[in-house]
């Protein structure tokens, strides 16, 4: 029998392959945050030292917020693929293999992981010019905190495509969320300016807990209690959407 | 190891144990209109070796007991035993058992007929190397080597079709399942196939055929199981299906002008030779014990009556005729599942 890392390495290989072929939505993906920092940064300058904006350069608050948009945005396309590969068979005929439910869905996630990880480091590379000054191990940090951030929300847009079978209602579903998600999160603007109702709304919102943990460690801060926090909750919910997604495609009536 | 290995060694390598029995299997499905049976307590007996078809009109329960057997629905009554392992408790040893080749077709249209074929067999657990070795084999064996590396989304329909059987078979299923595997292929494309899967019984697979075309049960299957409304209604090889109703069928068409079909079938289910008669439009369809006796009777009996007759025809029973006797339907016909919802479960499920 191949074995379970074997497995992953193959489907992951399969997923890989065909983002390689078909570049243009990693470059798409790219495009967003490069707009976020020619277009919307330049408006954040006259903030600089003012409420929300205590550190150094505007860069320092704002590109860990871009960089959770991102990883947000990484995962989310997940779904409309597996219902395209439910529509073509794919996922059925692998599901009557031997293989893995959870290398099954592993394949797509950590796809889904390399396409945040490596546009992430090139938004990185390219702030570094304008005035971003991250800690190089706090950044490395968060970028493992925002590929776990990837992998839940892909996990959970590829179990919902497998329980939804078609884009409309997924759709619905995956974008409805994505607004209200990200706004109450801060990553545009910090929400330590915003309202006390916000703030408080903020803490239902696992997002939230990432910006907040990726600014600590981008500012060089390793060792804070936002920083735990974030862990703390990205990483049960990296384990628990994991276990619920593979339980979807173990049951899936696709 | 434990007992369950031993179980499983012992269960996939007896030759003379059936490939398939299944028992009383059922299924039913939450629809808008309340549950729906799509399966309704079917038994199958499947050797080792032969070209079994689940043969019926589309929504009679055909895809939904494959979809049981091959793991990917769970079954809700009833047992099934697929190379000698029990389906519901031990799925995971049945997939490695088995091939499938779905309607939907399943090859992944963005990798090239050689990626696909090579992550099918690793995933069956074959080596890198065996991989290789066996795409190489089936590749050869479905005529797939002029386009191998190139990307799926290239192949003609039957080019696509011959990939999707080959990732049914590079593992060296014991038991291979096809569900409608020519629906959408022209007749030669489907000529070809079918050349193919009779092939495949020589290497010694198992198959079992899903099909709503009875000509492609009567040409490939060894034994055939009718299935209508979520039940087998009649099971054997072609040529007993056949001879199990009345030997023979005349196919009468009068000149319009000439006759009422209507009265002419009351008339003529009264002749002592004709079992029974029925209208087919503007032709009548009588079913006859030996029809080279009865056609010249036939013939009298309408000259007498004053009929002049646009063709006669005699045939022998067709699997259609069978279909036709035991739910008194024709399989060319037959709609789907009275029920809508059980039939969209069925495409959907």
């Amino acid at each position: 029998m191949t074995s379970f890392p074997v497995q992953v390495r193959l489907l992951f290989s399969r997923k890989l392959l065909e983002t390689l072929r078909a570049p243009a939505w990693v470059l798409v993906g790219l495009s967003t945050p490069l707009l976020y920092l020619a277009l919307f940064a330049p408006l954040l300058d006259p903030l600089a030292g003012g409420p929300g904006f205590p550190r150094g350069d505007v860069l320092d608050v704002f590109v860990p917020g871009l960089l959770v948009l991102m990883a947000f945005g990484a995962g989310m396309g997940a779904g409309w693929i597996v219902v395209d590969e439910l529509t073509t068979g794919v996922l059925e005929r692998l599901r009557v293999t031997p293989a893995s439910r959870l290398a099954l869905l592993l394949g797509p996630v950590l796809r889904d992981v390399v396409v945040f990880a490596i546009p992430a480091l090139l938004v990185v590379a390219i702030a570094l010019p304008f005035g971003y000054r991250p800690a190089p191990g706090g950044i490395a940090v968060a970028l493992v905190l925002l590929a776990l951030l990837t992998a839940v929300v892909s996990a959970w847009s590829n179990a919902l495509g497998v329980l939804m079978k078609e884009t409309g209602s997924l759709a619905a579903i995956v974008t409805g969320l994505q607004l209200p998600l990200t706004l109450l999160s801060g990553v545009l603007l910090p929400l330590s300016i915003a309202p006390g109702w916000m703030r408080v709304l903020a803490h239902v919102n696992p997002l939230y807990y990432a910006v907040e943990a990726a600014r600590d460690l981008s500012s060089g801060s390793i060792l804070t209690a936002d920083v735990g926090l974030g862990f703390l909750v990205i990483g049960a919910l990296t384990v628990a959407t994991l276990g619920w997604a593979t339980r979807v495609y173990r049951v899936a009536v696709a | 190891m434990n007992d369950t290995w031993i179980a499983a060694g012992r269960g996939g390598s007896d030759a003379s144990m059936p490939a398939i029995v299944a028992h009383g299997l059922r299924k039913s499905f939450a629809g808008r209109g309340g549950t729906v049976e799509a399966v309704r307590g079917v038994d199958l007996t499947v050797r080792a070796g032969e070209i079994f078809s689940l043969l019926g009109p589309n929504g009679a329960g055909k895809t939904t007991t494959l979809r049981m057997l091959t793991t990917l629905l769970p079954i809700d009554g009833g047992s099934a035993h697929v190379a000698g392992i029990d389906v519901a408790r031990r799925p995971h040893d049945v997939r490695r058992r088995i091939g499938y080749v779905g309607q939907l077709g399943g090859a992944d249209l963005a990798a090239t007929g050689r990626e696909n074929l090579i992550l099918q067999a690793r995933l069956h657990g074959l080596s890198a190397k065996e991989a290789r070795r066996r795409t190489g084999e089936v590749a050869e064996l479905l005529a797939l080597d002029g386009f191998l590396d190139r990307i799926a989304r290239t192949y003609s329909g039957g080019q696509r079709r011959r990939l999707e059987v080959a990732l049914g078979i590079v593992h060296r299923p014991e038991v291979l399942f096809l569900d409608e595997p020519t629906s959408g292929l022209d007749p030669q494309n489907r000529a070809n196939l079918w050349d193919h899967v009779r092939a495949l019984r020589e290497t010694g697979t198992t198959v079992v055929l899903v099909t709503h075309y009875l000509e492609e049960a009567d040409a490939l299957a060894d034994r055939v199981a009718i299935v209508d409304h979520g039940t087998v209604v009649a099971e054997g090889t072609p040529r007993e299906l056949k001879q199990a109703i009345a030997g023979d069928a005349i196919v009468v068409r009068p000149k319009p002008q000439t006759a009422d079909v209507e009265r002419l079938r009351e008339r003529l289910a009264r002749e002592p030779y004709v079992e029974e008669a029925r209208a087919e439009g503007d032709a009548l369809r009588l079913y006859v014990d030996d029809g080279a006796e009865a056609l010249p009777a036939v013939v009298d009996r309408l000259r007498a009556d004053g009929v002049a007759l646009a063709g006669i025809a005699l045939s022998e029973a067709s699997l259609d005729d069978v279909f036709l006797r035991r739910t008194g339907r024709s399989l060319r016909d037959a709609r789907p599942h009275p029920d809508p919802d059980g039939a969209l479960q069925e495409v959907a499920a």
